[in-house]
């Protein structure tokens, strides 16, 4: 298999052009298993839209080999079949999401002390026990933060590429990753605060 | 500008976004308020935390199952 694909950008070649069922599930098993199961908050369901996706890629593997527009297909796939499966569950949060900032900010100012973060040298794997608190944090997320947040910062989309799989304006997703971030660092905030104090 | 209004603009801040005027702002708020300066940190530190999640692999059960229906439909597995 010499054939590579380029980033959706255009970019520089990031992903061979899967030859066989097999090489399928090597190459896009554990992306496309990671990034609904993110989103999904279930291992189970992430496995059935896993299987989902990869039946579609590899049914359509002829169409697809060599063409750099792989990677984004997969993507928006993989999120069409995540979305489709959360609605099919009937689980979707009804409930209004409130501003997270508002409960985090009193008279503007923060409503907790602000600590420095010990979280280890930058170029080593993460620990389990990090990788696990993140993905539960993450698995916290509203889903309408949650969305945005894996396609941006676990997956490293684009926000406009986002935007058009989401169906919501670049600013849309904008003020929804950030809420997300700001989740994220509050949920995160206590354990690498603690080891501080160690 | 308050704190809250510093968090707000955190975003475009770090994607050098902000309008100079804001950004001059912002940095003066950073240059005289610890808490604010700590929250830029660690909401980087976030960023760059998960930015080095690790994808698991899909359990083997799962991989079987698709074998299965691919061969089921007379695809080669």
């Amino acid at each position: 298999m010499n054939e590579t694909q380029e980033n959706s950008d255009g970019a520089s070649p990031r992903h061979p052009a899967p030859a066989t069922a097999e090489e399928v599930f090597q190459l896009y098993g554990p992306r496309v298993y990671n990034l609904a199961r993110r989103m999904l908050g279930s291992d189970a369901d992430a496995e059935d839209v896993t299987q989902d996706v990869l039946l579609q890629v590899i049914r359509k593997l002829p169409t697809f080999r060599g063409e750099s527009a792989f990677p984004t297909w997969l993507h928006r796939v993989t999120v069409n079949a995540a979305l489709s499966h959360r609605q099919k569950r009937a689980q979707r949060q009804q409930r209004e999401v409130h501003d997270p900032l508002d409960a985090l900010f009193e008279d503007g100012s923060h409503h907790h002390p602000v600590r420095g973060w010990s979280v280890g040298p930058e170029d080593q794997a993460l620990s389990h026990e990090t990788q696990r608190l993140i993905d539960q944090a993450i698995g916290d997320l509203p889903e309408h933060y949650r969305d945005v947040f894996v396609l941006a910062d676990v997956e490293g989309l684009p926000n406009a590429e986002i935007a058009g799989m989401l169906g919501d304006s670049i600013s849309a997703v904008k003020n929804r990753l950030h809420r997300a971030r700001v989740l994220m660092r509050h949920a995160l905030a206590p354990h690498f605060e603690e080891a501080l104090t160690r | 500008m308050t704190c809250r209004e510093l968090v707000e603009l955190l975003l475009d801040f770090l994607d050098g976004e902000l309008p100079d005027d804001r950004r001059q702002l912002l940095e003066t708020h950073l240059a005289l308020c610890p808490p604010c300066l700590a929250y830029l940190e660690t909401y980087k530190v976030t960023i760059r935390l998960t930015r080095r999640l690790p994808n698991e692999p899909p359990p083997p059960e799962l991989l079987e199952r698709l074998k299965a229906v691919l061969r089921q439909e007379g695809l080669q597995a």
